[in-house]
């Protein structure tokens, strides 16, 4: 399980960065004081617009960045103070973390295996069941420069999943793929849920959260305003579905922030 | 488990070694650049002397005294040989000169003969004037072949007319035999040569396999995103960064074995016809020992410096622009061995990372690299290079320069 307390995160800017952003400030809050708690055998989705604060959030719980305030317990590791064991643990996937366009998904898939400390068999078993699942058998040995958007999705799936991790972290799963690959990566990630993994998404599309996950946590200018099921987030809002309960609360809160 | 470091380390090799571009990039075609630039710098080198060898100069001569056109003629020299008429002045023969047409021009004083004839103790002896040009390889030659050829014969000739036995003017002879005086170690005359030029080859040559490398497997990682995918493996930062490193230490010491490698087998075409040609090189198992030890410790030194500069830039581009400073250090160190003549390097001077090495590497050439000296050498390199591997895993620990965050 996942468990955020009062995570804040501060950017320092450089010069540069404050004149591309129009601001004199120095730093740039991307997440306030955010606390949330994900269960094994749930899939729980961050919501929220671009730039607010979700990939942030996941890279904070991946051990990519570390938290400035508040503490993020993974399987009941400290990210900062235990963060090999958190490493272990979870698979990550994000869309600017990318796999070596030179070598084949065969050799990648080989690669992190090892370094997971997998054995050469273990590594073979969860290859045939991973790229058959994904229909990436057949062009394993292509590299993966040469591969199609989705199929590099795919193999990018695959082989953060080498480990069997308990967390699986994904961000923006379904992003830049067609509708088939698509479904069968969120068919997936509900295969998942149903072994017990505990699966932590975030996303921007509200169909996919409606449909896919079983809690949702809205997130607006790197706060987290709600979250809940869907049925609860409706009650809360008397929105009639979610992109109108979305936009009820982004409008209360983005006033906020500008007051 | 296996070793994470061996699991990067291999996977940076493979990353060269499944790619056809880049063995070809890499090993073959700067083995195939350095023979065939060797191979035309010596033809080069060896057609301009034959040239000069060749060319029949044109000398011309003023006031030549009676009898000197039969001795010239039988003196051997091949040249045009032109007695000065009417026609043409001093100036346009010194024109021609100085334009290259005509290489040489020589003035006998006038009365030359009857001069030497009346010579009387402590009057002056009468001139034979040269004029040449020095910046035309033609002319510099002619006057050489003039002097040697005709006017020391003819000078002899005229003296033994006067004392009759020019033995009796011979007090003693030095060297009657010159080869036989010679004692030298014939290793370190040839170290001379090899030992001026190699650690400058050396010292620069191992830079250029880290300087392609390293921008593509640090920065360009980085800048591609598939550094980030290691970083959230639970492999520790400084594992990944080890391997990396030795990785790198690998295929520039393979791309440094192919550059001394072609160098080694093109120098003598270099000096074919040249007169250093009689380079003996003997070395001993032991010095090549040390040249090895030296040669990995610079060769990780200059991988660490490299990837230390490529960690912290942005875009393949920028590290490129970074890593050209560093590289002309190296290059200035590499001259001033160059350049430091027989002056004693003091002992401390060996610590100092890269022109230590390439000291130590002159010495061992010439036979004169004591183990003190090899050992700060080597010190030097690793201590650098530790203090560069350390700024590098803070670097890979740093959220700001992994994730520009």
């Amino acid at each position: 399980m996942i468990e955020i307390q009062n995570l804040t995160k501060v950017y320092k800017l450089s010069k540069k960065q404050m004149a591309k952003q129009k601001t004199k400030k120095n730093s740039k809050v991307a997440v306030q004081d955010v606390s949330l708690r994900a269960e094994k055998g749930e899939i729980y989705g961050l919501l929220g617009p671009n730039g607010a604060g979700k990939t942030t959030t996941l890279r904070c719980i991946a051990t990519l960045l570390q938290p400035t305030d508040g503490s993020i317990l993974v399987c009941g590791h400290d990210t900062v103070k235990d963060s090999e064991a958190v490493r272990k643990s979870i698979g990550f996937l994000t869309t600017d973390i990318k796999l070596d366009p030179q070598f084949s998904p065969k050799y990648m898939f080989y690669f992190f295996g090892r370094l997971h400390g997998l054995t050469d068999q273990e590594i073979e078993e969860r290859k045939k069941e991973l790229f058959s699942y994904f229909g990436i058998t057949e062009f394993e040995d292509k590299k993966i420069e040469e591969l199609s958007t989705g199929m590099k999705q795919k193999a990018a799936i695959a082989v953060s999943l080498v480990h069997d991790p308990e967390v699986v972290i994904f961000d923006e799963p379904t992003n830049g793929l067609d509708i088939v690959t698509a479904r069968s990566v969120t068919e997936y990630l509900k295969k998942l849920r149903e072994e017990g993994k505990l699966v932590l998404i975030s996303t921007h599309i509200m169909t996919e959260a409606e449909k896919l996950c079983d809690r949702i946590g809205i997130i607006i200018s790197g706060k987290k305003v709600m979250d809940g099921t869907l049925s609860e987030i409706l009650e809360a809002t008397g929105g009639e579905d979610l992109e109108d309960a979305f936009f009820h609360l982004y409008k209360q809160y983005s006033k906020e922030d500008e007051d | 488990m296996r070793n994470p470091i061996r699991i990067v380390m291999n996977k940076e090799l493979a990353r060269v070694f499944n790619d056809k571009k880049m063995i070809f990039s890499l090993f073959i075609m700067p083995a195939i650049l350095m023979v065939a630039m060797y191979s035309f710098m010596g033809k080069a080198a060896n057609s301009m002397l034959e040239d000069i060898e060749e060319h029949v100069p044109v000398i011309y001569i003023q006031n030549a005294p009676e009898g000197f056109g039969d001795f010239a003629g039988k003196s051997g020299i091949i040249a045009n040989i032109q007695y000065k008429e009417g026609n043409k002045t001093d100036e346009d023969i010194k024109n021609g000169i100085f334009e290259g047409n005509t290489d040489l021009y020589v003035v006998f004083e006038d009365d030359f003969l009857n001069k030497i004839a009346s010579y009387d103790t402590g009057s002056q002896a009468p001139e034979i004037k040269t004029y040449y040009n020095p910046s035309e390889d033609y002319s510099k030659e002619a006057r050489d072949k003039f002097l040697s050829l005709v006017a020391e014969p003819y000078r002899q000739t005229l003296l033994s007319e006067r004392v009759g036995n020019l033995d009796k003017l011979t007090v003693f002879v030095v060297d009657r035999d010159p080869a036989s005086s010679i004692i030298m170690d014939e290793s370190k005359a040839g170290g001379k040569m090899m030992g001026m030029l190699l650690p400058y080859l050396i010292v620069i040559l191992l830079f250029t396999g880290p300087m392609s490398l390293g921008i593509d497997a640090i920065t360009g990682e980085k800048e591609r995103g598939t550094l980030a995918s290691m970083l959230v493996s639970p492999a520790k930062r400084s594992q990944i960064v080890l391997g990396k490193l030795l990785a790198l230490s690998v295929l520039s010491c393979l791309s440094a074995i192919v550059y001394a490698g072609s160098i080694a087998f093109s120098l003598p075409k270099l000096y074919e016809g040249m007169e250093s040609a009689n380079m003996v090189m003997t070395v001993t198992p032991l010095q090549i020992l040390m040249l090895l030890a030296i040669m990995l410790t610079l060769v990780y030194l200059y991988v660490s410096i490299v990837a230390a500069i490529c960690v912290f830039a942005r875009t393949s581009k920028e590290a490129g622009t970074y890593v050209s400073p560093a590289y002309i250090v190296v290059l200035v160190a590499g001259i001033l061995t160059m350049f430091s003549g027989n002056k004693e390097t003091p002992l401390g001077m060996f610590a100092i990372p890269v022109y230590g090495s390439a000291s130590a590497i002159q010495k061992l050439l010439v036979n004169e690299l004591g183990f003190s000296q090899f050992g700060l050498s080597i010190c030097g390199n690793l201590i650098a290079a530790a203090i560069f591997t350390i700024i590098i895993t803070k670097a890979f620990n740093s959220e700001k320069v992994m994730l520009n965050a």
